[in-house]
């Protein structure tokens, strides 16, 4: 019994206990801050693509409205003027109009159309993924102009900026989630630490009162003087040990009288 | 409307007066944001038919407060606003044009004025930038009150100040013989806003295809500037094949305001892989003369053809410039020119403006090299520019004489409509009406011989296919 319970050994066991209890912390904090993150780099680069397809759909379709009667009076001119503006919003790389026969009629291409564009369908419509050589990712999307009897715009939208886009607003959201999870793993630390202090102190009384009964009344006093849980175990094990002490000692006594 | 900061404002806010001694104010691209931009251009593209009702203003002095009211002001000056490239890659554009105008008015004026007024030029700065432009047009109605605007400088400039004259339509704004051939200016619904002198690019390109098609060369590629205006030549040159039966053999682009150390080696590939006979540049001189010399340097040795816009002689003096070759590497080059040729003194207009530049040899505006620091912008004797700059003062000058004593805005158009067959001396008579806003018509070709460009007599000759 004596062997079991030397200080050291149990102090450590407590300590061991409370390195548990703070890594199980740390692990619930990271699995808590992994979770959002992936879930919110998934739905910001979701909803940010939509957004962003979105975006393109209008401005195609704004484009196409105004179009019109500029195309029906054949003034390519005015149509190059309208579609430069346009190019000059952010994440917007590219603008073509084709007609009706599929021909370019204005396009913002430098320094000439892409084989890949020349190749696709000047009437489609649906958001389409492209890589185009020497100028990077595009999303497109089209709108035909005036039920596409007139022709199409087609508007291409620069996937690295919309990557960009969306690693700094994940980027934001996790940096704070990191700053949560280190707050809240010291947090825990130091409320495991507040708990075990006194547990640890309970301990060593326990332990002292079991090898030297006198010696722990003077030394840990302390312990007995505490107004929580701690204190009214200490002194319920006082009280507890101080009552087996007495039982023995008047059993020694009942025995010397036979 | 003012986008200046204090300091440019009264750095550069300075005006010309027909001494020649003009300074300019620039207009800084920068001071808009890209969302105003936008908005700014949208909004002008979108035109403005609910203009206020504010009355035709009279001619008046800068400077001096708005008239509105359309009285006529005793003042002794008529001003006309000018919103054109003096800085940027363009600036010599700009700043020729000016000089030939000022040529005549400083004659103009030397003599007594128009009925007893000089004539000023109100110059602003806009870089061949769209966005400037269309602040200074709002700036020059608004703030200066011109007269009428004269010698914008561009299409892509042009195309967006076009709706600013529409939004002040009741103020009955005229832009003046623009140095562009686009149609914008020319057709529905902007047409109506201004009077041009010079043919159109549709009829440069025109006679371009013609002409190589008359010879044999029939595969035309199109290497042209990625804005209104090239797009305006691009589709001249289409129209052109398409009467034909042909299409266009190929197209390149470049970005406006590429300078002539900039690299045309891909768009130069790219038409190359399309096996062009002929080629015709729809651009600024920088870039052109850039292409040219990558497309010689590169073997496509086919002709190169620039419209007017193109500014002859600063594309020739940039491709010249330190070539030892310099006349082999220039001899695909021909460009079409919508004044006759400065050397024609058979011609009383080239006369004339051969000894008014001798005499007056207008300075370039006199802030241009602070505007560009560094590069001071060096002068030509005579050029196609400066030439157009001084036809279009000889009519302006015309027109006004015609209002009488006390010119209003008011009576511009029917001033206009009443030149049906003026002789300006160019070799064409000028007739304008309400169904004709372009008083000239004829398209000149030019090569290069030597540091000048001549006309071009036997295209067969000059460019033979092999």
């Amino acid at each position: 019994m004596t062997a079991m319970i030397q200080k050291g050994e149990e102090v450590h066991r407590v300590r061991k206990l409370f390195r548990k209890t703070r890594f199980g912390f740390f692990a619930l904090f990271g699995i808590v801050v992994l979770a959002i993150s992936i879930l919110s780099i998934s739905s910001v680069s979701r909803e940010l693509r939509d957004e962003y397809v979105s975006n393109s759909e209008s401005i195609a379709k704004n484009i196409a409205d105004s179009s019109v009667d500029i195309l029906l009076n054949r003034n390519l001119a005015t149509l190059q003027s309208l579609i430069d503006q346009f190019v000059q919003i952010e994440s917007i790389r590219y603008i073509y109009i084709t007609s009706d026969t599929g021909e370019f009629l204005a396009h913002t291409f430098i320094p000439g159309i892409p084989e890949e564009i020349l190749a696709s369908d000047p009437s489609a419509t649906e958001p389409v993924e492209r890589s185009l050589p020497g100028l990077g990712d595009f999303v497109e999307v089209g709108s035909p102009i005036l039920s596409g009897v007139a022709g199409t715009v087609h508007v291409g939208m620069d996937l690295e900026r919309l990557g960009l886009k969306i690693q700094r607003a994940v980027g934001q959201q996790v940096y704070l989630l990191c700053i949560i999870l280190v707050t809240g793993v010291l947090a825990s630390i130091w409320l495991v630490n507040l708990a075990s202090r006194p547990l640890t102190e309970l301990l060593e009384y326990v332990v002292a009162l079991a090898r030297e009964r006198g010696g722990a009344r003077s030394t840990h006093g302390d312990v007995l003087g505490r107004d929580d849980e701690i204190g009214d175990m200490a002194r319920l094990m006082r009280y507890v040990a101080d009552d087996a002490g007495l039982a023995r000692d008047e059993g020694t006594t009942a025995g010397g009288g036979d | 409307m003012s986008l200046f900061s204090g300091k440019e404002d009264s750095e550069l806010k300075t005006r010309i007066g027909g001494g020649g001694e003009g300074e300019v104010r620039q207009k800084q691209p920068g001071t808009m944001t890209r969302r105003s931009l936008v908005r700014s251009g949208l909004g002008a593209l979108v035109a403005a038919p609910w203009a206020g009702g504010l009355g035709a203003a009279g001619v008046h002095s800068h400077p001096g407060p708005r008239d509105r009211a359309g009285a006529t002001r005793q003042d002794d000056e008529i001003v006309l606003g000018v919103s054109a490239a003096f800085s940027g890659p363009s600036r010599g554009l700009g700043t020729e044009l000016y000089r030939g105008s000022m040529a005549y008015f400083n004659h103009v004026n030397e003599n007594g004025g128009v009925n007893g007024r000089r004539i000023v030029m109100k110059l602003l700065d806009d870089g061949y930038q769209p966005d400037p432009c269309v602040a200074n047009t709002i700036e020059l109605i608004q703030d200066e009150s011109v007269f009428l605007l004269f010698n914008y400088v561009g299409t892509p400039t042009v195309t967006r100040a076009l709706p600013v004259l529409k939004k002040f339509r009741d103020q009955q704004v005229y832009l003046f013989f623009p140095f562009t051939g686009a149609e914008p200016q020319r057709e529905p619904p902007y047409g109506e806003f201004a009077f041009n002198l010079r043919a159109s690019y549709r009829q440069e390109t025109a006679g371009l295809v013609d002409n190589f098609l008359s010879i044999g060369r029939r595969r035309v590629a199109v290497f042209y500037q990625n804005d209104a205006y090239g797009r305006s030549g691009w589709a001249g040159v289409r129209e052109a094949l398409a009467r034909h039966g042909e299409t266009m053999a190929g197209e390149a682009t470049y970005m406006r305001g590429t300078q002539f150390g900039a690299s045309m080696r891909g768009q130069v590939e790219i038409l190359q892989a399309r096996s062009p006979d002929a080629v015709i540049c729809i651009g600024a001189y920088q870039a052109c003369a850039a292409f040219a010399r990558d497309a010689e340097d590169l073997g496509l040795h086919i002709p190169v053809a620039n419209v007017s816009f193109v500014g002859s002689e600063n594309l020739l003096a940039l491709m010249r410039e330190g070539r030892a070759d310099a006349d082999a590497h220039t001899r695909f080059l021909v460009n079409s020119q919508v004044v006759p040729s400065y050397e024609d003194t058979s011609l009383p207009a080239v006369r004339e403006y051969h000894e008014l530049m001798a005499r007056y040899d207008p300075p370039p505006p006199a802030n241009v090299d602070r505007i560009t620091p560094g590069e001071p912008y060096t002068t030509f004797p005579q050029s196609f520019v400066s030439l157009e700059g001084f036809v279009n003062a000889k009519l302006i000058t015309e027109i006004i004489r015609r209002m009488g004593d006390n010119p209003q805005r008011s009576g511009i158009e029917e001033a206009v409509f009443a030149v049906r067959d003026y002789d300006l001396g160019v070799g064409e008579r000028v007739r304008f009406g309400p169904n004709r806003r372009q008083g000239l018509q004829m398209i000149y070709y030019t090569v290069p011989e030597g540091e000048r460009f001549v006309p071009l007599e036997d295209w067969e000759g000059r460019f033979p296919v092999s």
